[in-house]
């Protein structure tokens, strides 16, 4: 690659959407392209057989054709329905992931994109390099994911919507203030790739920038270990997401009232993820992430059946939506009988994670 | 053609005063559609955050004094009453008529102006506007009553200078969980929607004294009434809009016990 | 000489020839600038609209040369990043809200509309007034957000951006556009009433020209999608001063229900900027290729439908903006439906000129221009529309693209096309024939030029708004800033020779294209009241029967120019309308 590049033709194609991406592509530029070319075809033709200087006229009186207009109003139309057709399929494809996705959680945050691994590995990638120091600059991550396996980001923002886009992967999501979107990619193809915010963001948007890493999944693996060990094999293991949600359950007291046997303040949360809960008033809400957190940040929306609502409201100054994270992993992992004893409060857990900074090294199993 | 150059009502560029008539009545209405459009934004977000947000929303109305906007939904329904009857003051000719009802309607209009200063100076007054007012108020007497029971924070005595509303919704805020920043967000639609609204029914009294205006110069003859049908379609729409925000506003609360 | 003129009116009066006094016309009746200030004719207002809004088309392309030639360099060639954003912000919103929407309904619609009906004016003349001054207030105060540090939200001012974390003058420049969007409206309104009431006798639905069809559809969008972008710029600026959470989620508000609100109006405004464009083509496609229009019916409710149709699908901005999975499915079904009109326009467009007897006059370039670009604009759409390639090109250059070949491509070549086929009409002075072709053909090759290498760098990826950028895309963004130095030029000159003509073109007869439209039946320019008060128009037939020689009067038409230079200016005497003297003559 000479100083001014020249990208090549087709851009790197580093997943199974991106595929699926270039052949809706093509088709639409093949089939349009005909049509544009023929246009400029008869065009050309009309302007350079009809010119006034070879047919001074009269001109017929030609009022139309609707044989001809209903064709170029049909064929064009069901042309169009193609589109949306294999459209749709493309989008139905990128839009659902499979169950055994390895999630990631991504916070973008003014001017940075702060990757959370479900070991509790945190990667920081992009912000500011004319604002950083030498070290800060190097501390700057990639966004390491293996190749071949299905990886599903969810994703959030602290402050103002950004939107996570990795073109090798022709896909984007907006990342919205206080609501999760998601979106997943099957790598295929190992390398280093671009990460751009595309939602314009403020001063910094264009420097919200970032590499991907696209490894094999041996050497994902090792990385994952080398950056952070996995420890014992408990639902919550420690350093995990889990783990640390966990701590912060206790923390904040959830525990008081969220405990191992029905207190008649509120329900056990033990199995809860991925059932359906009855609501009071009626209905039913499904328990997945959207619902904990909501049931974090607005309690009294939804209540459970049976229950009154009486639990507070917990924004942002009192759980981030770092710690928001860490809370809804524990409670997707908590299974049943594993609700911490409420002595385990004492001693007090670890403080909530800071930024750029690893985790202290995880105490004793079974503290 | 004949009509031409006849009367001093009909404008250079018709050809008749039908057509003048016709480009009015139209006129009127396409700015009706497009106010109802412009109303319609609003209500469609207010209706976003009712479903959103329906507890506070019915807490923060409870505060609003719902015997003005009674009154003054009277004063404007009257007020239709006496537009249309100035309508028929026009039809027939009957100019002492028409001026008298045209000011009436203008009174009641004005009626309803004077109350809704009224209402807005009380809820300056306890300090129920969103913002700086509200949040401290909020706070000094949320601050009274920290740390009690709700029990005791209900039966507990506030200064006699906490406002009423600051001293119900701070036992709510601390002890049932209602987020005081919906509150205020439906203050900001109360605020904004009367705001709007009192803006056009200023536009309307200002249209109407014109007309009464017009009318006693004589340049509203029986034939050709149609200025007075043009406010007059103005004026029931800004009254059509306020028997939809005396509900959404006023009444949402009405039924809430504290 | 005329025929078959039921109403007896064959204008045979000559008009006495030059060099001597004009006739007096809108233009002088009154030279003060009272006479402008406080004018209720709907030409002068024409004319008010058509300078204020040439001062923001030159103010928004600088703010987009700052743009093209910061992005010489892949970290920014000539501003800091915080003067970039603004610079695109204040291009956006001068050439969208100041321009493009204001550009042909204010300017060729106000003007135009009351003479193609054949009536005196519009149906209120001083709301029309009204509509400038309320245009110009809300454009001071735009402008005057940018002269005091500017707007970098974008035009699209999304939440919690715009209303939290930006630092810069939103409240004053958004309370600029919401003012601006009543003269919107209030254009609309007139022009709606006018064409429904104030036809000629004899001007029925299906004999109207199809700008006018173009502009009915146009202002349908004016008066029910501007209101909403009102009320909701006012929500955004509550929510700005008072800090409320009306849309910023931590404030318990809905960003995604500004970009609803927002967008209901946003997307039918791109069709408020584009369909008077397509209004002008066909009626300098036909008039250039002496052909009636190929099927009337199909061009006029294509418009209604585009405008109908373009309600229903503003949710296609926000494939990617959270919205749910059966919401985006079928937004992107009814995106496909509006493709079918347009597809239409241009199918119907391409057969008039067969068999015609074409001659390429500088308003005949511009729109054919307009043809060749707007295909390519509206075929990219498709990719836009289909949500398996939305979700990779949204938010990249494909998106700057496909919207400026849309926009400049489209709706600006449309602008050009109507400035240069009516401005004798306008002004009663022919402008350089030569340099008007020229500057066609150099803005084609220019705007190619600058936004077909946004296509590639938009399908690579490169995101939107970034003024920093990899280095792989740099090639294309040269290209792409040359290309804009072209388009710039090619802008510059119509600013130049139009101006010439004012002071020494050559005299326009009544009707120097020959073309069909009552506009062209009175006195170039025409008289105070349009026509000759004691013989208004009564029309005979449809707009375009060119291939009968007749315009919908029923007259005779002139002799079509050749399109030889010499032959534009001295007009035929077949009408009635006296030849002109050959005065200083100019290649």
């Amino acid at each position: 690659m000479n100083t001014m590049g020249i990208p090549p033709f087709i851009p790197e194609l580093a997943s199974e959407h991106a595929l699926r991406f270039e052949y809706l592509f093509w088709y639409i530029t093949i089939t349009s392209g005909v049509v544009g070319l023929a246009l400029y075809a008869a065009l050309l033709y009309f302007c350079v057989v009809y010119r006034r200087g070879v047919n001074p006229g009269p001109t017929p009186r030609i009022l139309g054709s609707l044989r001809l207009e209903l064709a170029w109003t049909v064929i064009p139309a069901f042309v169009f329905l193609s589109y949306f057709a294999i459209g749709v399929y493309v989008f139905n494809k990128a839009a659902h992931p499979p169950e055994d996705s390895m999630e990631v959680f991504i916070i973008g945050k003014q001017w940075m994109w702060k990757a959370q691994y479900p070991g509790g590995q945190r990667v920081i990638i992009g912000g500011n390099p004319r604002n950083m120091t030498e070290a800060e600059r190097n501390s700057i991550g990639k966004l390491v994911i293996p190749a071949g396996r299905p990886v599903k980001f969810t994703m959030i923002s602290e402050d103002v919507i950004h939107s996570f886009g990795i073109p090798a992967f022709r896909q984007k999501m907006d990342v919205l203030p206080g609501r999760y979107t998601t979106m997943w990619q099957h790598p295929t193809k190992t390398g280093e790739y671009h990460l751009y915010c595309d939602q314009f963001c403020g001063t910094w948007h264009s420097l919200m920038v970032g590499k991907v890493k696209v490894v094999n999944g041996a050497e994902f693996d090792s990385w994952l270990m080398g950056h952070q060990p996995f420890q014992g094999s408990d639902n919550a293991v420690d350093g995990s997401l889990a783990h640390e949600g966990r701590q912060l359950f206790l923390k904040l007291q959830c525990i008081n009232c969220h405990s191992a046997t029905p207190t008649g303040k509120a329900p056990v949360l033990e199995g809860l993820w991925g059932t359906r809960v009855p609501l009071k008033g009626g209905g039913g809400e499904w328990a997945d992430d959207q619902y904990i957190i909501e049931s974090i940040r607005k309690p009294r929306g939804k209540v459970v059946d049976g229950w009154e609502g009486v639990m507070p409201a917990y924004d942002e100054s009192q759980v981030t939506n770092e710690e928001l994270n860490a809370l809804v992993a524990y409670i997707r992992s908590l299974k049943k009988g594993q609700t911490p004893d409420n002595t385990q409060r004492f001693p007090a857990p670890n403080g909530a994670p800071t930024d750029r900074t690893q985790s202290p090294p995880p105490p004793k199993k079974g503290n | 053609m004949s009509a031409k150059h006849n009367t001093p009502a009909l404008k250079h560029h018709f050809e008749d005063l039908g057509q003048q008539h016709a480009c009015e009545r139209l006129g009127i209405w396409m700015f009706l559609a497009t106010e109802i459009l412009f109303f319609g934004g609003i209500f469609g977000a207010y209706t976003v955050y009712r479903y959103l947000y329906p507890h506070e929303f019915e807490v923060a109305s409870s505060h609003l004094n719902r015997t003005i906007a009674t009154i003054n939904t009277i004063f404007l329904i009257t007020s239709s009453l006496t537009m249309t009857l100035a309508i028929r003051a026009a039809k027939l000719g009957n100019k002492g008529e028409l001026i008298r009802w045209l000011f009436v309607t203008a009174a009641l209009a004005t009626a309803f102006m004077v109350m809704k200063g009224f209402e807005y100076a009380e809820d300056f007054h306890e300090h129920y506007v969103p913002g700086r007012m509200f949040q401290d108020e909020l706070k000094s007497a949320r601050d009274e009553i920290a740390g009690k029971s709700e029990e005791d924070a209900k039966k507990h005595q506030f200064k006699p200078e906490r406002q009423k509303w600051a001293k119900e919704l701070a036992v709510q805020v601390n002890h049932k969980h209602v987020d005081p920043g919906k509150v205020q967000l439906f203050l900001c639609f109360y605020y904004i929607m009367t705001a709007i609204h009192g803006i056009h029914i200023i536009v309307g009294i200002g249209c109407i004294l014109w007309v009464a205006w017009e009318a006693w110069r004589g340049t509203i003859p029986p034939e050709n009434y149609s200025t007075v049908e043009v406010v007059s379609l103005y004026w029931h729409l800004v009254d059509a809009i306020w028997l939809f925000l005396m509900p959404l506003l006023y009444l949402t609360g009405a039924g809430y016990k504290h | 000489m005329s025929i078959a003129a039921p109403q007896g009116a064959p204008a045979a009066a000559p008009v006495p020839p030059e060099p001597g006094p004009l006739p007096v016309n809108y233009l002088n009746n009154g030279h003060s600038i009272w006479s402008w200030l406080f004018t209720v004719d709907h030409k002068r207002i024409g004319i008010l609209y058509l300078v204020s809004i040439s001062i923001f088309f030159v103010a928004g392309g600088i703010a987009a040369g700052i743009v093209r030639l910061n992005l010489l360099q892949s970290d920014g060639a000539i501003v800091s990043e915080d003067a970039y954003n603004r610079a695109f912000t204040a291009h956006g919103v001068m050439m969208l809200f100041f321009f493009l929407i204001p550009a042909v309904p204010a300017v060729f619609g106000n003007f135009f509309i009351p003479m193609m009906i054949g009536t005196k004016d519009l149906a209120f003349p001083k709301l029309n007034l009204a509509s400038w001054y309320v245009f110009m207030l809300g454009a001071a105060l735009a402008i005057w957000s940018v002269l005091v540090g500017g707007i970098d939200t974008g035009w699209t001012l999304y939440p919690p951006y715009s209303t939290r974390a930006s630092q810069s003058n939103v409240i004053p420049g958004v309370l600029g556009v919401f003012i601006s969007g009543f003269s919107s409206i209030m254009t609309g309104l007139n022009i709606m009433v006018t064409i429904h009431k104030m036809r000629a006798p004899g001007m029925t639905w299906s004999r109207l020209p199809l700008f006018v069809w173009s502009l009915y559809a146009t202002s349908l969008i004016q008066l029910l999608a501007t209101p909403v972008v009102a009320i909701t710029l006012v929500l955004l600026m509550v929510e700005r001063a008072w800090g409320v959470g009306i849309f910023d989620p931590s404030l318990g508000g809905d960003p995604l229900l500004f970009q609803h609100m927002f967008w209901f109006y946003s997307h039918p405004a791109v069709y408020i900027m584009i369909l008077p464009g397509m209004g002008v083509i066909s009626e300098v496609l036909t008039c250039f290729s002496r052909k009636n229009i190929f099927g009337y019916h199909a061009v006029a409710w294509s418009s209604m439908g585009i405008a109908v149709v373009g309600f229903l699908l503003w949710a296609h901005h926000m494939f990617v903006a959270g919205i749910s999975f059966y919401a985006a499915l079928l937004f992107s079904l009814l995106s496909m439906l509006v493709a079918v009109p347009s597809a239409i326009k241009v199918f119907n467009w391409t057969a008039t000129l067969y068999r015609g007897s074409i001659s390429f006059q500088a308003p005949m370039l511009f729109s054919i221009g307009f043809v060749v670009l707007f295909i390519i604009g509206g075929l990219t759409g498709l990719y836009l529309a289909t949500l398996g390639t939305d979700i990779h090109l949204h938010d990249t250059y494909f998106v700057v693209a496909h919207f400026h070949f849309v926009m400049v491509g489209g709706m600006v070549m449309g602008y050009f096309a109507g400035l240069h086929y009516w401005w004798p009409k306008m002004t009663g002075r022919m402008y350089s024939d030569f340099w008007s072709r020229f500057a066609a053909c150099v803005i084609v090759v220019g705007f190619f030029f600058t936004f077909i290498p946004q296509f590639v760098i938009g399908y690579h990826g490169m995101p939107r708004r970034y003024p920093n950028y990899p280095q792989e895309f740099q090639f294309f963004n040269v290209m792409s800033t040359a290309g804009a130095g072209v388009l710039g030029v090619g802008y510059l000159m119509p600013a130049v020779y139009l101006t010439l003509s004012l002071i020494n073109g050559k005299r326009a007869t009544a009707n120097p294209w020959s073309a069909t439209g009552l506009e062209w039946v009175s006195q170039s320019p025409p008289p105070i009241f349009n026509f000759d008060e004691s013989k208004m128009p009564v029309v005979v037939c449809g707009p375009y029967e060119y291939s009968l020689g007749v315009d919908q009067m029923g007259r005779t038409l002139p002799d079509a120019p050749t399109g030889a230079p010499a032959e534009l200016h001295e007009g035929t005497a077949a009408d009635g309308h006296g030849p002109t003297s050959p005065a200083k003559q100019e290649s």
